[in-house]
């Protein structure tokens, strides 16, 4: 009996189904998605890199004045992620003294060249 | 009538993971089961004596998909025992709420793949969309519906806002009608009483025989549940009840897990409602003293038990993961015996088997033509499964 009531329902609801990629699924806030490095944040420490479960990330050559606490710092290097490898466990997040690296509620992308896989 | 071999798997559509069966059968009745495990050996446990207790929890995560907080639970609440490190409060109710929607939404997606098993795939329908109501939920909460990466050692990573309880809150009386359903449908649903009635029947004492663990065991009466028996987190401090019955079928084990839901409903309600305020982390130390733990969780599938070996450092000296499944495999082989070649999906289904996580190592030694396993001896200290009487000798 209780088939023929979800059935009925059913007929006068709207579908569940969206048309992905066209339409895509909220996210709620806090998502673990695609991450992002805040450039003029980042002073260059590798404590990401040292957490990083999947190792996806590693530091490259980038120097910068940059200013943390108050002061400001001569950076060295900054982090550089392979977006293929991530696992987004949110650990760079989780340690970064900065507040530079988030993960974004943008869902994991893919693409032909190098930079659209890498932040 | 003479005996016939049938090969299933490890490629087999009735099989969602690799494992091979060579079910020997007398006409349509099987005889014997012999299993072959293990062709999902991926090597996590010797990955995780590599990395540090930051890094290997998302590892442990990756065990198994469906239970991945009952892994980074285990582990995370073995070595805190041993850094004598107490959680806040708070931290364990979360944990305690995690580890309950996970233990629904498993339950609900074996409610489903049962119900696949013997062709009722409207229930297989229904049960997957419920589960998607308890994914979003853990998804709000831990912002990822599989990995949920909740812990950390000394407690929690996130915190759950009131604006998070209250939402919800507000959507566990769906659910909760939802499950009364299931309730409705396990006692009178022609298809699955047919199906599930008798099948697979497994008497109290050959439970205790095999040593099955979870809801194949508390099927068949045995009221033995880990959050009772060796209470961890808040499981001693929130009221909730075994779910036992004794029919000791594939039925049976459909009763229980559907009881279950509806008690972790219950204490997913009480710890949200009683949440208590407070920090949800210690800071613990980052190396943990030389010393050797059982941990015992009640994952939903079953007893899980991660043996860890710590030298002093930051990393585990050696990790033995045993998880329910493999527990539970030798009672699927006795259960079988005088079945129906039919019944073996059902049959099998019943224990919820999750292959990538029960694999282990089996050495092969092509010259001798011998096969064994590892010894209990290579956990011993001193052993790190590489030397004599260990993984090589």
């Amino acid at each position: 009996m209780s088939v023929l009531t979800e059935m009925f329902r059913n007929l006068f609801s709207r579908p569940v189904t969206i048309l992905y990629p066209a339409e895509k699924v909220p996210v709620p806030p806090g998502f673990r998605g695609k991450v992002t490095i805040a450039d003029e944040k980042c002073i260059g420490c590798s404590k990401c890199s040292v957490v990083c479960p999947a190792r996806c990330i590693t530091m490259t050559d980038s120097p910068r004045e940059v200013e943390f606490k108050g002061k400001n710092l001569a950076r060295k290097k900054k982090p550089r992620v392979k977006l293929y490898k991530c696992i987004r466990c949110g650990l760079c997040e989780r340690h970064c003294p900065a507040d530079a690296i988030h993960l974004t509620g943008e869902p994991a992308s893919c693409g032909p060249s190098r930079e659209e896989v890498t932040a | 009538m003479s005996k016939v071999v049938i090969p299933v798997g490890p490629q087999h559509p009735a099989l969602k993971e690799p494992v091979n069966f060579r079910v020997i059968a007398d006409g349509e009745k099987i005889v014997q089961l012999e299993l072959d495990l293990s062709y999902n050996h991926r090597g996590i446990e010797k990955a995780a004596e590599s990395r540090d207790f930051i890094r290997v929890l998302p590892l442990l995560e990756r065990v198994c998909g469906i239970c991945s907080h009952s892994h980074a639970t285990a582990f995370a609440k073995g070595i805190e025992e041993l850094m004598q490190v107490t959680i806040p409060p708070r931290a364990q109710y979360i944990r305690t709420i995690v580890a309950e929607l996970e233990r629904m939404h498993s339950h609900l997606l074996w409610l489903g793949v049962a119900a696949h098993e013997v062709g009722f795939n409207t229930l297989f329908m229904w049960t997957w969309r419920d589960r998607e109501a308890v994914q979003d939920m853990l998804e709000e909460i831990s912002g990822n519906r599989v990995h949920y990466n909740m812990n950390e050692i000394g407690g929690v990573r996130r915190d759950i806002s009131a604006g998070e309880v209250a939402s919800i809150l507000k959507r566990l009386p769906v659910l909760e009608e939802r499950i009364a359903e299931y309730v409705k449908m396990a006692a009178g649903q022609k298809t699955m009483l047919m199906r599930f009635c008798g099948v697979g029947k497994l008497s109290r004492a050959e439970i205790l025989k095999y040593g099955a663990v979870g809801p194949t065991a508390r099927a068949s009466g045995v009221d033995y549940d880990t959050r009772k028996d060796d209470p961890y987190l808040v499981y001693d401090q929130i009221p909730w009840k075994v779910v036992t019955e004794n029919d000791g079928d594939v039925y049976g084990r459909t009763k229980v897990r559907i009881g279950e839901l509806s008690e972790s409903l219950g204490m997913v309600r009480y710890c949200l409602e009683n949440l208590p305020e407070g920090q949800i982390r210690t800071t613990a130390p980052k190396a943990a003293p030389s010393g050797e733990i059982l941990s015992r969780y009640e994952a939903p599938r079953g007893e899980l038990v991660h043996f860890i070996r710590t030298n002093g450092t930051d990393k585990a000296e050696r990790l033995d993961i045993r998880t329910p499944t493999l527990a539970n495999w030798t009672s699927v082989a006795a259960a079988l015996v005088g079945r129906n070649l039919a019944d073996i999906p059902v049959i099998v289904a019943a224990i919820d088997p999750c292959l990538s996580c029960t694999s282990r190592m089996t050495i092969v030694d092509q010259d001798k033509n011998e096969q064994r396993t590892l010894p209990v001896a290579s956990l011993r200290p001193g052993n790190t499964g590489r030397k004599e009487g260990g993984l090589f000798s």
